[in-house]
């Protein structure tokens, strides 16, 4: 009653029916790889939450304080507050370490989440015309992504990450001429200094998080201006898109993984250590631990520092320090590849048209072979920046490891990209849905060049249905080969659903106008597994137990009110 | 300590300890261990006072020479001193059961009795000397904590696992260490190790250190509070983690969400 009434106040002042009806009705593709976006979503909602509850008790300063808590080894101590307190928010804040942990999943989660969503995007060639400045969202978005993560990584202020902020400020020094300038503004004066973990704070709790939301916003808001792209599929065309609506059926599934993303983020923060910085110890620029490295979204940068032989020279009589082709060169090159792809391949495709419809990684070999290049060479380097705990593991002596990386990191991209490549040939030439049937003919075709005769893709036997519901309002659904598709708005004349059906499937001959009087053409049936026919009978049972009781407390409320 | 009581043997076993280890304090009247079989391999040697000396004869004369003069074969014992000796031998790094096979911290090949006896040998060698084996307990773990990773964690690494070094040798993890054993290490140095004498780590900081590192091994699972320590090897190991089970598991999931509902 009070709902209903709240309702119709708000849609009388704000209009929130139409707005409403429209979202809800909005269309989400179906296609399990659409969500991965959506994972990183809900792993930075729970950062945001997570990481909320740690500002309440996390210390940014340096300042030197007395550790007094559970953690006997150090009782007593004389350490900076951000140390004290993070080693206090693992052992003397109730659920604090849970949460620090959880973040810190969140965290890994987070970011490999986007690079599993840029694959996406990249491989689908979902980033072409219309949408090539979401790509460059998102890559900025990749680029905040591994900034927070470093910055909060550092701001414990222990022996390991003290010893990455150290490689990070010495990497801002290596840039010529204007490195000490920067690094000097970045962090407030020589490394260590008291300035750093409050400026590293602030950017890693406000300023980044609120460029994030910002671009999350833009991020979204082009999505739903723009709609979602979808892969090739029956009666899936340029102008429409096909999948589920938001309410019910996307929605229930958005939310199923939004309680798995927590799920996964809480049991690994509950069940697995991280980052346990009262092991580690407070920083000390005289100490060090080993094997260290970064967390894996940064480690290419360290792997990079490893690998790369030390070279330096002059450019213009200034010096080019060793750190900088590997530490800075690598990421911004890599960063500027990432942003002009998009037009770098329009470039070499020459192809201008706005795009709708996704590709299969198939029809893009070339695009396949530059990703899987570049993908090897990222593996190869964080691979390298474990090669410490690889020697020690393996008891290979580190240097010989190390020149095995060097090699492996300049021939082994190649060959994964020359495989890529002509597997992605072989496919495309062929009918094979899969690796596993690919044929000799295929590869043949593949490693050649030519292609098989392909099967045309041409769809017979399409109509369009309109119809008109008992309410007047109007809908259409498409028949095509072994499948049919439903309008999934309701429109209030016969004209408006014939112009829908025909943006959405031009030229598609509209077959059947109207039902005979009081025939509703049936909505499509799907028979109910036994889960569903389980689970329904709980709610069932659920709503009963809890509606007798409602009754049986109703009448004595009402007693009290009258 | 094994606690095997063997009334016979106890004379010769004080006479032993009077001689060659009282003045380090260990317990005199300890019951002497007999040799087990299953810890020695070698046909049984007589036991009494010379027991060292043919232990040595067997098991280390061949490198070290008769009078620990050294070979081409292995270094001189001269003047290493019983710590050097009795970490050699507890921590099986002696006797090499194969020539060049990195030596690395394994079951002692000799019972305890039978190190005491070989370290009470080597010591007789001239010119003697060399550091005693420390006695070493009781520390204080906040103090430890410190020289620790002052003076450790850099080679050992923060967490106690141990980290590589130059030509594959690596620093080993602390885990199976004895507060005995770690005393000795400090004091000797063995292999690329440096050896830190008083001046440097006081005897009380030596117990401190050796404390600390019980607390890194974590006997009664308090260190390693936020869950499955992952070999406590850092960021790697935890990168591997948040990919195969944390994200893989939400892809799976998503997969199957994202199946189109039939």
């Amino acid at each position: 009653m009070i709902t209903r009434r709240i309702y119709r106040a708000l849609d009388a002042r704000l209009g929130t029916t139409s707005i409403g009806r429209t979202a809800l009705a909005k269309v989400f593709p179906d296609h399990w790889t659409f969500m991965f976006g959506e994972i990183a979503l809900y792993a930075f909602m729970a950062l945001l939450l997570t990481g909320t509850y740690l500002t309440l008790f996390f210390e940014p300063s340096t300042s030197e304080t007395v550790y007094d808590g559970a953690y006997q080894p150090l009782d007593g101590s004389k350490v900076s507050s951000a140390f004290a307190s993070t080693v206090a928010l693992s052992f003397d804040v109730r659920a604090g370490l849970l949460i620090r942990q959880a973040h810190h999943w969140a965290a890994l989660l987070f970011v490999a989440a986007i690079v599993v969503h840029m694959l996406r995007v990249f491989f689908t060639g979902a980033f072409r015309r219309p949408r090539e400045l979401n790509w460059v969202v998102g890559v900025t978005m990749l680029a905040l992504a591994l900034l927070n993560g470093f910055t909060g990584y550092s701001m414990p202020d222990d022996l390991l990450s003290g010893t990455g902020l150290r490689i990070i400020y010495s990497t801002v020094l290596s840039i010529p001429v204007v490195g000490s300038w920067i690094a000097t503004l970045a962090f407030g004066g020589e490394f260590p200094t008291p300035e750093t973990t409050p400026r590293l704070y602030i950017s890693h709790v406000l300023i980044v998080p609120g460029i994030f939301l910002a671009l999350i916003s833009v991020h979204l808001l082009m999505i739903i201006r723009q709609k979602h792209s979808q892969f090739p599929g029956p009666g899936r065309r340029e102008h429409n898109v096909v999948g589920s609506r938001l309410w019910p059926a996307y929605a229930v599934r958005s939310v199923s993984l939004l309680t798995g993303v927590f799920a996964v983020v809480f049991a690994l923060g509950g069940l697995v250590q991280i980052n346990p910085v009262w092991i580690y110890g407070p920083f000390h620029p005289a100490k060090a631990t080993s094997p260290a490295q970064p967390d894996w979204y940064v480690a290419w940068g360290d792997g990079a520092l490893r690998l790369f032989p030390p070279i330096e020279f002059h450019v213009f009589g200034h010096l080019v320090p060793a750190p900088f082709l590997p530490a800075v060169g690598v990421g911004t090159v890599t960063f500027l590849l990432l942003y002009a792809w998009p037009w770098l391949e329009r470039w070499r495709t020459g192809d201008k048209a706005s795009h709708q419809i996704l590709q299969r990684p198939r029809e893009s070999p070339g695009r396949v072979a530059v990703g899987a290049y570049a993908l090897t060479f990222f593996a190869v380097l964080l691979v390298t920046a474990a090669d410490d705990i690889i020697a020690r593991l393996t008891r290979i002596p580190v240097t010989g490891l190390l020149r095995t990386l060097q090699i492996l990191v300049l021939v082994l991209p190649f060959v994964v990209a020359a495989v890529a490549f002509f597997t992605a040939r072989a496919l495309r030439a062929g009918t094979a849905t899969s690796l596993g049937e690919l044929t000799r003919e295929d590869l043949h075709a593949g490693l050649s060049g030519r292609s098989i005769d392909r099967r045309p893709d041409d769809e017979p036997e399409e109509r369009i249905r309109l119809w008109r519901n008992p309410d007047d309002t109007w809908r259409w659904r498409w028949y095509g080969p072994g499948e049919e598709l439903s309008s999934n708005e309701a429109f209030l004349d016969r004209q408006e659903a014939l112009d829908a059906a025909k943006t959405a499937f031009p030229g598609v001959r509209v077959e059947q106008d109207e039902p005979p009087e009081g025939v509703v053409l049936p909505p499509p049936q799907h028979k109910p597994g036994p889960a569903t026919k389980a689970a329904a009978a709980l709610v069932w049972v659920a709503m009963a137990v809890l509606g007798r009781r409602a009754d049986r407390r109703t009448p004595s409320r009402s007693e009290a009110s009258e | 300590m094994t606690d095997q009581p063997s009334a016979p043997r106890r004379g010769h076993r004080m006479l032993a300890a009077a001689a060659g280890l009282g003045v380090l304090g260990l317990p005199l009247a300890a019951p002497a261990p007999s040799p087990s079989p299953s810890a020695s391999p070698l046909p049984a040697p007589p036991t009494g006072p010379d027991r060292g000396t043919v232990l040595y004869q067997q098991s280390c004369a061949s490198c070290h020479g008769q009078r620990g003069e050294g070979t081409q074969r292995g270094p001189s014992l001269a003047d290493v001193g019983p710590a050097s000796v009795d970490f050699q031998l507890s921590t099986g790094r002696m006797p090499l059961s194969k020539e060049g096979k990195p030596n690395v911290h394994q079951d002692a090949v000799f019972s305890e009795s039978d190190i005491r006896a070989l370290v009470q040998h080597v010591a007789s060698f001239p010119p003697g000397g060399g550091p005693p084996i420390p006695v070493v307990g009781g520390g204080s773990t906040p103090s430890g904590r410190e020289l620790y990773l002052t003076y450790c964690s850099a080679c050992h690494s923060a967490a106690g696992v141990g980290a590589t070094l130059n030509n594959g040798r690596i620093a080993p993890s602390l885990f199976e260490a004895t507060p005995t054993q770690i005393g000795e290490a400090v004091r000797v140095g063995p292999g690329l190790m440096p050896a830190f004498p008083p001046d440097v780590l006081s005897d009380e900081e030596v117990d401190d250190v050796a404390a600390y590192v019980g607390v890194l091994q974590d006997d009664r699972g308090e260190l390693d509070r936020g869950g499955w320590p992952l070999g406590r090897l850092g960021p790697f190991t935890e990168g591997v983690v948040a990919w195969v089970f944390g994200l893989t598991i939400v892809l799976l999931l998503a997969r199957r969400l994202g199946s189109r509902a039939r």
